[in-house]
């Protein structure tokens, strides 16, 4: 296999299984948020907070592997 | 009076058929002169359709480091630098202009002006308490405004390949969002980190470092294993052991956290430009439209998880540990 094909092919493999981890992570954090706010719907502020910080912190590990994937693909 | 609602086409008021209309034929003529649109038609029936030179875009270009454009003595002045500059003017003279005459029953610049920041100030008080969120708000606010600026005036026309300057033979555009070059996250985070540090330095002296060097644990261990108690002396070595590599952890954190502040604004902000170049390269008029609105509302997020998360470290940073051991 040429360099240049297994190049491209590396940056669509690091984003296809990076953005996996990420995806079901913010999707279990969806769902802890809204339990809890079924179960509290006075806490209202602090959930939508703690939830906006915690996606924040899961979404920064898809970002690390797409500037892997665009340094593949584009360099 | 049911008939005086003005005419309506088609159920809906003039003004918003005329746009309609204007959308749907920009998205035609984008999507035929765009290098879908084109190649569908010579590949299917052998028609090359000429659109004049200002209809058709230009593979867009990404340059990841950003370009120098000019010296100022031994500094090079890259493309993102006039953006920051640009960004700072643009901050300073508005808080002139809005804080000219404030007047107790506020203007509306003043009210908006006003409620972005009581916004942000109940932000701080409510992480960080009463008094340490007033203590903290100016950092904070300073570096919400500045990394949101940065990325929302990185979205008005002049940004990008419209203006360019010609450096050395190549085109290079004049203005680029000032977030999407690595270096201006990367400052951020290390005054972040530095703002943290010194917060905990202030509040609790040397001692504050001394949880990253969780040493006492192994002596204590070691002596006592001197004195003759073998069982306590082993478990304290073993426990102390795992606290120092513990602290260690903690020292290593810290600075991943700095690589992970950069990258994650960095990557959204390099993301969201590829996004737009690519948009307006694929179906030039309509297609970048509603990326702009994505655009806005990252631009906005990243700037508050950027200040939030400087907050809740600088806040755990100066909160004195409840457990008994420091």
């Amino acid at each position: 296999m040429d360099p240049e094909g297994l190049r491209v092919l590396a940056a669509g493999l690091a984003i296809g299984l990076g953005a996996l981890g990420p995806g079901i992570g913010i999707g279990i954090l969806g769902y802890g948020a809204m339990q809890a706010l079924a179960r509290n719907p006075e806490a209202k502020g602090a959930i939508q907070t703690n939830m906006i910080l915690a996606i924040a912190f899961a979404e920064a590990i898809g970002i690390y592997v797409l500037i892997i994937a665009i340094i593949l693909a584009l360099l | 009076m049911s008939e005086n609602k003005g005419r309506r086409i088609f159920g809906m008021p003039v003004p918003l058929f005329i746009l309609a209309v204007l959308v749907v034929v920009l998205l035609i003529v984008g999507f035929l002169a765009g290098p879908i649109g084109s190649q569908i038609f010579q590949k299917l029936f052998n028609i090359t359709l000429n659109f004049p030179d200002w209809l058709v875009v230009k593979e867009p270009e990404v340059h990841l480091p950003a370009p120098v454009l000019f010296h100022i003595g031994s500094l090079g002045i890259t493309n993102t630098m006039l953006a920051t500059w640009l960004t700072v003017i643009f901050l300073v003279v508005g808080s002139y202009l809005v804080t000219r005459r404030l007047e107790m029953v506020p203007g509306r610049m003043q009210a908006i002006v006003e409620f972005l920041f009581g916004w942000l100030y109940d932000f701080c008080k409510e992480v960080a308490g009463e008094e340490n969120g007033r203590k903290f708000f100016p950092v904070i606010a300073t570096i919400f405004l500045f990394v949101m600026f940065n990325g929302w005036l990185s979205l008005i026309p002049g940004f990008g390949p419209a203006i360019y300057a010609v450096v050395g033979g190549e085109h290079y555009e004049l203005l680029r969002g000032a977030n999407t070059d690595i270096n201006t996250p990367l400052a951020i985070a290390i005054v972040s980190f530095l703002f943290v540090w010194g917060y905990g330095f202030r509040v609790f002296g040397f001692s504050f470092f001394k949880q990253y060097f969780n040493f006492g644990g192994i002596f204590r261990g070691l002596g006592q294993l001197f004195t003759g108690k073998l069982k306590s002396g082993l478990s304290t070595f073993f426990s102390g052991v795992v606290d120092a590599f513990v602290g260690m952890l903690e020292l290593l954190s810290v600075f991943i956290r700095i690589v992970s502040f950069t990258f994650r604004l960095f990557g959204n902000m390099l993301a969201g430009e590829i996004l737009i170049l690519i948009a307006a390269f694929l179906i030039p008029f309509v297609l970048a439209i509603p990326f702009y609105g994505l655009e806005l509302l990252v631009g906005f997020v990243q700037a508050l998880i950027f200040g939030g998360l400087t907050l809740v470290f600088v806040t755990l940073a100066v909160t004195p540990h409840e457990t008994g051991e420091v």
